[in-house]
């Protein structure tokens, strides 16, 4: 198992955002997650990957998990190199400096994301399919068991699609959970074929194969 | 020229260097961290609740880094959080709280007769660094520094996305505590040579000369050092020369420099 929730309610303030979700995926599942704006799938998100309190139920995850947010306004500006970002998918608590392990590991995962000529570039000179390339190298980087993707394909060109489902087809393939928040059906395909999880208003309204 | 090196005969010009040397390129990297978070408002808000404590601690007669320090570090902890928590409603409750702050340290000090330790404090002044305060600013200064150095990838973490990092394990709330805490010491010192009107300058305007043109944080951490360094230095001569508060001083030598900087990155 690399996460189970179960009846998770998750609330900003008053207002109830995920209601009595249930949601588990073991060793290689791909998940899917999709739904109209505002129905919840980067609530989820963020409540699988322990960044929301559940208002009640509870979560039981991997310690092993890559998070990729959705683009940020600060990524926009902030200054920092490629290099710099990608790296950080192998901090950890307690831990201070990066060894020459994890700069192997950066290295090759800017490569596989063809994004490795990129490296010494700010982020905030990338479009905004190159900036999605480095979060999935950062979180790749990592050696995650379980993958949280926001709406990854969101502005990707097709070459950047490609290389993303590449990437997400070769850590199933290795045993690595993938949970996807996407609009575009037309994702499902490139994509090992996984179960498809609709939310409307907070609430699973209907769940089927890809 | 000569008369320049005259001045390295006094030992108050060496102390007054040596710790606004040190002071300088501390703030300026905690300035890095603080600009890019928009907390720029915290060091100016620190150092007139800091300015409120030492005209407190002079009016009493205890020594100044005494009360000051706790005080400016308990204030700093409830100014991270209540930046945080309430954005802009708690920007203004922060410049409201701190003005009276200000102000209340100005009426101690005149009620006290302390009017010329007023002055000193809030335009600061390098004659007041006594061989105390250079052995502390050192110490103040190595521990920011070392700190930096031992939490350099956590912070910028932290700078960068705090949810991500959360997302890592980070426990982001330590590491804002462990910068509270470093940005305290170092507007308690800084503000004894630089004034309480112009330590938040020194902390902000390095950062803001060295974003034209670094590329990449940690770039930005050392170009901002040196910058800080250079306006200090220089800013120390134009104080001497033209008879001026230390803190007016580097305050203008860096305002130069980010004018030039801004317009050679404009050619
Ligand atoms: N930080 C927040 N504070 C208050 N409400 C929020 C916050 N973030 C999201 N919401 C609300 O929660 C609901 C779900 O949002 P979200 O999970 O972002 O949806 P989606 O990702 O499916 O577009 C929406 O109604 C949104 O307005
Ligand atoms: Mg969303």
């Amino acid at each position: 198992m690399k996460f189970s929730l179960k009846h998770a309610v998750i609330k900003y303030s008053d207002k109830i955002a995920i209601n009595d979700v249930s949601l588990e995926a073991n060793s290689g599942d791909m998940i899917f997650i999709t739904g109209a704006n505002g129905s919840g799938k980067s609530t989820l998100t963020k409540g699988i990957a322990g960044l929301l309190p559940l208002s009640s139920g509870t979560l039981e995850r991997t310690q092993r998990m890559s998070y990729v947010p959705q683009i940020e306004e600060a990524d926009k500006n902030f200054p920092a190199k490629v290099r710099e970002i990608v790296i950080t998918g192998r901090m950890r608590n307690g831990k201070l400096f990066y060894n020459n392990h994890d700069t192997e590991q950066a290295n090759s995962a800017m490569k596989e994301l063809g994004i490795y000529e990129l490296a010494d570039r700010e982020i905030k000179t990338l479009s905004g399919g190159q900036l999605r390339r480095v979060f999935l190298a950062r979180a790749l980087c990592g050696e995650p068991e379980l993958l949280l993707l926001d709406e990854p394909c969101a502005g990707l060109d097709a070459e950047s699609h490609k290389i993303l489902f590449e990437a997400i087809n070769k850590v199933l393939s290795k045993g690595c959970a993938v949970l996807m928040v996407t609009h575009d059906n037309s994702d499902l395909d490139g994509i090992k074929a996984g179960r498809v999880i609709t939310l409307s208003n907070g609430k699973i309204i209907n769940e089927r194969n890809s | 020229m000569s008369e320049i090196l005259d001045l390295l005969t006094y030992p108050f010009v060496i102390r007054a260097l040596i710790a606004g040397s040190l002071i300088s390129i501390c703030a300026s990297i905690l300035g890095v961290i603080l600009v890019l978070k928009h907390y720029s408002l915290i060091g100016h808000g620190l150092s007139e609740i800091g300015f409120a404590s030492l005209s407190i601690s002079a009016a009493l007669n205890i020594s100044p880094e005494l009360v000051s320090t706790p005080a400016v570090i308990l204030a700093s902890f409830v100014i991270m959080f209540v930046s945080q928590k309430y954005k802009t409603a708690g920007d203004i409750a922060i410049a409201v709280a701190s003005s009276a702050a200000l102000a209340l340290g100005i009426i101690i000090s005149s009620l006290s007769g302390n009017t010329s330790i007023m002055s000193s404090y809030l335009f600061g002044s390098v004659l007041a660094i006594t061989q105390g305060d250079l052995i502390y600013s050192v110490v103040i200064s190595l521990i920011v520094m070392a700190s930096f150095v031992i939490f350099y990838n956590k912070f910028f973490l932290i700078t960068y996305n705090e949810d991500y990092s959360r997302s890592l394990g980070i426990n982001t709330t330590f590491y804002q505590l462990i910068i509270s805490i470093l940005t305290a010491l170092i507007v308690v010192m800084g503000m004894r040579i630089m004034g309480t009107l112009l330590i938040s300058g020194v902390i902000i305007l390095p950062a803001v000369s060295a974003k034209v043109f670094a590329s990449g944080f940690r770039s930005l951490v050392i170009i901002s050092g040196v910058i800080s360094l250079i306006a200090f230095v220089s800013g120390l001569i134009l104080s001497f020369v033209f008879n001026l508060p230390a803190g007016a001083g580097v305050i203008l030598a860096n305002t130069i420099i980010l004018i030039i900087m801004k317009v050679i990155a404009k050619k």
